[in-house]
């Protein structure tokens, strides 16, 4: 089954600069595909996506890109929400994070796990599915 | 005095006119002409020619092959100097070509550099330049480039601009993979902690 989730409540604006640090970067000089290894960081304004490895997918016409694919263990944090799974396909243009492998979104007190989770970062919306498991503190938030 | 008639005057004036506008004429040729110095008229070439005499060098050189993974490699300079005891051979304004098997191609120019033909090994200094057909453009300070294989490696850090992305890194180096899974590929290494920021639809 599956469970809407909001998460952070934060409108990501995608057309901000992404920023991504890592160890190495290795661009094949073919077509121009580009692959980030070593404890990568990629942040967008308030949203930090960290993986061990995060290959860039340059549009056809290769002038934009088009989709980050992050593996290796995946956590993306924004301001107030964390998720983590084992892989994470960022796409820049619509916003969209579609994370799997054994998801575990942690909101403040409460943690849901599940397969898979779809994030909208423009509206700060999610679909978790897959096993859906909830576990929250009865009593403050 | 019989009355002098009209022609005898003409003639009479004429005969003072006509000297002094041949004199007049004459005068153009030297006093009013402007000052010819013949020891300007031909400008000598400022070569200096102990110095080109002193170290001989060879201007517009070029050299071509084909590195062991089959890119053909051109490199031109403006002047180049053979090696000598104290140096190793040298060229000034280096453009290095290299053209991959897979199409893709490499353009390195420098404003300096030394040819270590033991090595089979080319270091570009004084500011480089690479352009790669996938739309990089890297600069740095010094490059060893090798002549035999397509390979190139930056020796100070590296700044380089692709299609709407900027990149900071420690080294750079251009290397062709043949292990690995995927195919053959000549690939842009960035490494030593890499910096890239990416400006959407910039």
């Amino acid at each position: 089954q599956e469970a809407n989730v909001a998460f952070g409540g934060l409108t990501q604006d995608t057309s901000l600069p992404v920023e991504i640090t890592a160890d190495t970067l290795s661009v094949n000089n073919a077509d121009g595909s580009a692959v980030f290894s070593g404890n990568v960081l990629v942040g967008q304004g308030e949203m930090r996506l960290s993986a061990a490895e995060v290959r860039v997918d340059y549009a056809t016409d290769s002038r934009a890109i088009e989709r980050l694919h992050a593996t290796g263990g995946v956590t993306i944090a924004s301001s107030q929400d964390a998720a983590e799974a084992r892989e994470a396909v960022y796409t820049i243009d619509s916003g969209l994070v579609v994370m799997t492998g054994d998801v575990l979104l942690t909101q403040g007190q409460s943690a849901l796990t599940g397969q898979k989770l779809t994030l909208n970062l423009k509206d700060g919306t999610g679909v978790i599915e897959g096993g859906v498991s909830t576990t929250f503190l009865p009593g403050k938030n | 005095m019989p009355k002098i008639d009209r022609h005898s005057k003409i003639v009479g004036w004429l005969k003072l006119a006509l000297p002094l506008t041949a004199l007049a004429l004459l005068s153009t040729l030297f006093l009013l002409a402007d000052r010819i110095d013949p020891t300007a008229a031909i400008r000598y070439a400022e070569v200096d020619v102990e110095a080109l005499a002193r170290d001989p060098r060879m201007s517009a050189p070029t050299y071509a092959g084909i590195t062991s993974d089959g890119a053909a490699i051109t490199l031109t300079a403006k002047a180049a100097r053979p090696a000598s005891a104290e140096r190793t051979a040298a060229a000034e304004d280096v453009t290095l070509r290299l053209e991959m098997p897979d199409g893709g191609s490499t353009d390195m120019t420098a404003s300096g550099a030394e040819l270590d033909t033991g090595a089979g090994e080319l270091r570009l200094t004084g500011g480089v330049e690479i352009a790669t057909s996938s739309g990089y453009r890297v600069t740095t300070e010094a490059l060893t480039a090798a002549l035999d294989r397509s390979g190139a490696e930056s020796q100070a850090p590296v700044k380089a601009t692709g299609p709407a992305v900027t990149i900071d890194a420690a080294s750079f180096t251009l290397h062709h993979e043949t292990g690995g899974e995927s195919e053959p590929a000549y690939l842009l290494v960035f490494s030593g902690g890499v910096k890239l920021v990416y400006q959407p639809g910039g």
